[in-house]
């Protein structure tokens, strides 16, 4: 289904010659997406990697340009899918009547302001990009563990947000601040410190008048189902170490320098009950730059770069309970100071740290650490990777929810659907100084296989059902109607206030509703 | 890649878009943090080296069929191999390879090359060269104070760029290795075009054939190296041709070999060269010079949807291209001041020229190296050099095109300055390379 010559004409006006295209091979390539497969499964469809596929792509390079091509999809009844880097189902329109917004034009850095911690940016900036920029400032920002390749600003508006450094970055959905948004109407609304009549600027998130970021973004992002975010600013944090960063060699076997106050702890902690005590007490001291639960598989995982590397690692990997802790400072007494707290809590909690002892990760382990680049390790078993839960909650109710999850793992493993991961496959990361935490449950499995694709599908459907039937919270992938209507009635019937949202912002349901939730009347 | 791993790539794209930048723990500051000119240049995800395997599963799963449309998203890539660098620091995929491959498909098909590009494969065809020139004026750059030793075991591989378009370079390197004392012959009226325009765009049989002819006329003479200066020419001959028929001659590029005489007191480098100089790594000589690494282990199922390679099978990531020897040469030159741009090595960026670009789409070819021209203005240098005759023409366009100031040399006329030879080099200017 391709766009009328005339509106076809009517979107290239606004952004001109070259900058859409309708066809098929363009559209069919906006089709495709990692995990499509396994959501196509879920609703009764071909487990295919493609999803309906848009009339057309358009390339917009201003918030303009955005407003005018949300007005026309408004026009003519086009749905509108947004994306900044792309990665992931949730890019993917859920009809065929839908344009997709790629916004990789927009990708200035508009603002860098170091004295109040906060960097403005546009969609198409990466983590990567955002980041070296800021570290010449001395500066770091948050990154989602999806990698350094993604937008901060996709994060930040519309998608979860945790990270491997969320200990010392925080999480997407606290780090947003200022907002521009052109709303499913078109119209622009400018949400904190921005909305302001007289200075508008950045640094704040709230306000005028009550705030709107819970309905922005919620806890887990609208997934371009509530308008398009053009700019936002984000908050930035100290970069944990020196800045100084040389990495040598050739990939991708590079040779990084360590930075000099920088150490990495891997300790088994033996049970769950220990886990949970030590990471509190490791968090309570606010020294970590990260500090994960990952299982023994993901230990395995993030020191590797190829299957085979990994299977190496087995020893490693039958840790009970293994808690991966970084400091770093940028001073000598600081890097004392947080080892000897360390120390204190190793001793007292009888733990070992097995780095430099059993083991010794290659040094561009820690230059992957500070880039944020560790959570592509997911994908290095059989290139299929899909997570499941993703509630945020207590360190309690994280490992009461990885502990549940288990068993059930363990049924889809035995199937021979998904791959051995010793059941648990679990990562857990804190925030704010271990006031909450969450935990997820990455899972390998063959995307070639249909065998393998429904059987992650049915794991994933099966451990949503846990979720709710041992009062787990709501995981990550509660997206969609059907999803909101399953876990709305046991959580304050929230969804009947989300499709509140979406019918006052979205009269026309223009915003493509699919990974959010539909009006009413649809 | 043969069929089998092709038809299972094809569906592993992660769409993670790891391929359009370099890789991540390199990247240094957000004007250059990009690896891929397509994508950079036409900005759709089809152009980006995930998108063209999206493109390859889709016309498999018969999504798609061959169109215009495909045709020109398809040849509209470097075939650089920066997305295979970057997706490979952890991937297994093969971007590149699947580029090629889906080159080779659309040809057998009966789609592709370009328009353009066919003229040039037809020319090699008739004439052993693809710029349309008579064999006969192959040897015109020979000028009379070249020694060439016919009984040399060494066979100095000029190459059609070289021959017809830069003669600059053929002429520093013949007297740059008379300098050395060190015997070289030509293959004269019997040198054929090395075969890469046909392979880069996608004619697989006639660039077999090519491959025959060439190693067929080499191996009747008794040599046992053979030297490139054109980066070409040499992945060609390195990589490629292995792929297809053995040969058991030693290849050489030339700035491995001039790295030596200076380290061997061949070359007394009496000249100073007072000039800031950065180096543009070509793609081939670098990350496309790394050739594959034989590996007959085998796949290994260790668990259910695992399977382990044993031995682990080698990735080709660019890490053993030829990056050091051409910088050692420029450090080793009294008076330069050596200076990287911030793209270098296995993930530099492409100058713009490759894969049939430069002939089917001269404006793409002339935009990227544009982009390549500011980098390298950007270190605060003067002067720009390489070592391929593909990446001096476009980049030599660029500063032409962007009125720079920067000066092209390929690296072999600044050893020659620094030997005190008379520089008696010619400067040609063309846009005219396959
Ligand atoms: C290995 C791996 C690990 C992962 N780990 C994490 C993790 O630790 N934490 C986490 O949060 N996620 C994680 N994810 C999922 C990840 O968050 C998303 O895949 C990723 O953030 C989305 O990528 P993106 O930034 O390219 O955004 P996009 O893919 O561009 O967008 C994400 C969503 O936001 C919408 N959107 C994007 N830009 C806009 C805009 N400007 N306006 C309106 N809507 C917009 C899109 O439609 C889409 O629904 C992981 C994924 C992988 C593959």
């Amino acid at each position: 289904m391709v766009l009328e010559k005339d509106i076809f004409k009517e979107f290239e006006d606004i952004v001109g010659i070259g900058n859409i295209d309708d066809g098929e091979v363009i559209t069919n390539v906006y089709a495709y997406n990692w995990c499509m497969e396994i959501f196509n499964y879920m609703e009764g469809k071909e487990p295919i990697p493609f999803s309906p596929i848009p009339k057309a792509v358009v390339l917009p390079s201003s918030t303009v340009e955005v407003q005018q091509i949300v007005k026309l999809c408004n026009k003519y009844r086009i749905v509108f899918k947004a994306q900044s880097t792309g990665l992931g189902p949730w890019n993917q329109p859920s009809t065929d009547n839908s344009i997709i917004i790629d916004l990789r034009r927009m990708n200035k850095i508009v603002k860098i302001d170091e004295k109040n911690l906060y960097a403005v940016i546009e969609p198409y900036v990466s983590g990567s990009q955002l980041q070296v920029e800021i570290m010449k400032y001395g500066l770091n920002c948050h990154m989602p563990g999806a990698g350094p390749q993604v937008s901060p600003l996709a994060s930040a508006t519309s998608m979860n947000g945790p990270g491997f450094t969320s200990p010392s970055t925080g999480h997407s959905a606290r780090n947003v601040l200022a907002v521009e948004w052109v709303l499913p109407d078109g119209e622009i609304m400018k949400l904190g410190a921005y909305g302001l009549k007289n200075n508008p600027d950045f640094f704040h998130g709230d306000g005028p008048g009550p705030s709107l970021r819970g309905i922005m973004r919620g806890w887990a992002g609208t997934k371009s189902g509530l308008g398009v975010f053009t700019k936002v600013a984000v908050k930035l944090f100290p970069y944990p170490c020196s800045t100084e960063y040389s990495v040598k060699g050739y990939s991708p076997n590079y040779d990084f320098e360590i930075p000099e106050f920088m150490k990495l702890y891997v300790m088994d902690c033996g049970n769950f009950k220990k886990l949970e005590t030590v990471m509190l007490r490791v968090e309570e001291q606010e020294i970590s730059f990260m500090c994960s639960y990952l299982s023994g598989f993901a230990v395995m995982a993030i020191f590797s770069n190829s299957i085979e590397s990994l299977m190496d690692k087995i020893a490693i990997g039958q840790m009970k309970a293994p808690l991966v802790v970084i400091i770093a400072a940028r001073t000598q007494r600081e890097f004392y100071y947080k080892q000897k707290v360390m120390d204190f809590l190793l001793k007292k909690f009888k733990i070992k740290n097995i780095i430099g002892k059993i083991y010794t990760p290659n040094p561009t382990f820690y230059a992957e650490a500070l880039r944020s680049n560790l959570g592509l390790h997911g994908f290095i078993a059989t290139g299929g990777f899909q997570s499941t839960k993703g509630v945020a909650d207590t360190a309690n109710v994280c490992l009461r929810s990885t502990k549940s999850n288990i068993p059930l793992k363990k049924g889809f493993i035995k199937q021979g659907v998904i791959v051995n991961d010793f059941g648990e496959g679990t990562w857990m990361t804190s925030y704010e100084s271990g006031h909450y935490f969450h935990m997820e449950s990455p899972t390998m499995f063959d995307q070639t296989t249909e065998q393998s694709v429904s059987g992650m599908a049915e794991y994933m459907e099966k451990s949503n059902q846990l979720d709710l039937l041992k009062h787990l919270g709501a995981p990550f992938f509660v997206e969609g109607t059907r999803m909101h209507e399953l876990f709305g009635p046991h959580m304050s019937n929230y969804h009947i206030w989300l499709r509140k949202i979406k019918e006052i912002f979205d009269p026309n349901n223009i915003s493509d509703s699919g990974f959010y939730i539909t009006p009413q009347n649809k | 890649m043969n069929e089998k791993e092709y038809n299972q790539m094809i569906k592993r794209c992660l769409r993670c878009s790891i391929c359009k930048w370099i890789p991540q723990l390199q990247i240094k500051s957000q004007k250059y943090a990009t690896i891929c000119p397509s994508i950079d240049m036409f900005n759709f995800h089809a152009y980006s080296g995930g998108g063209r395997i999206i493109i390859a599963l889709a016309l498999e799963m018969g999504r798609l069929k061959p169109s215009q449309e495909l045709l020109d998203i398809v040849y509209k890539c470097t075939e650089c191999g920066g997305c295979a660098v970057a997706c490979k620091f952890l991937n297994t995929l093969e971007p590149l390879e699947i580029i090629v491959k889906l080159r080779e498909k659309l040809v057998s098909l009966g789609y592709g090359p370009m328009p353009k590009q066919q003229q040039y494969i037809e020319s090699i065809k008739s004439n052993n060269n693809p710029y349309n020139e008579l064999h006969e004026n192959r040897l015109d750059w020979l000028s009379n104070d070249i020694k060439i030793d016919p009984d040399a075991k060494v066979l100095y591989f000029v190459g059609c760029t070289s021959s017809y378009r830069r003669k600059e370079i053929v002429l520093a390197t013949a007297r740059i290795m008379n300098a050395a004392s060190y015997p070289f012959k030509i293959l004269s009226e019997y040198e054929y075009c090395c075969g890469s325009p046909i392979l880069r765009t996608g004619d697989k049989k006639s660039f077999i054939d090519q491959v025959n002819k060439n190693l067929d006329i080499i191996e009747k003479e008794n040599i046992d190296t053979v030297v490139f200066s054109c980066a070409g020419c040499y992945d060609t001959f390195k990589v490629d041709y292995p792929l297809e028929r053995e040969y058991n001659f030693k290849t050489l590029h030339t700035t491995e070999l001039f790295n030596e005489f200076i380290d061997n007191s061949k070359l007394k480098l009496n000249n100073q060269v007072l000039q800031t100089v950065t180096y543009h790594d070509p793609c081939h000589l670098g990350r496309n010079s790394e050739p594959y690494e034989e590996w007959d282990g085998e796949a290994l199922q260790m668990m259910p949807l695992v399977s382990l390679n044993m031995p682990e099978k080698p990735k080709r990531c660019g890490t053993y291209g030829i990056y050091e020897s051409p910088r050692d040469i420029l450090k080793k030159i009294p008076g330069i001041n050596f200076i990287e741009m911030e793209r270098i090595k296995e993930y530099s960026y492409c100058c713009g020229a490759g894969g049939g670009v430069k002939s089917a789409f001269p404006e793409f070819a002339l935009k990227t190296a544009k982009t390549r021209i500011e980098e390298a203005e950007d270190t605060g240098a003067e002067i720009i050099t390489s070592a391929c005759p593909f990446c001096y023409t476009n980049l030599n366009d660029g500063i032409i095109e962007k009125g720079s100031n920067l000066t092209f040399y390929d690296i072999s006329e600044l050893l020659l300055m620094a030997i005190g030879s008379p520089n008696k080099s010619i400067k040609e200017s063309s846009t005219e390379v396959a």
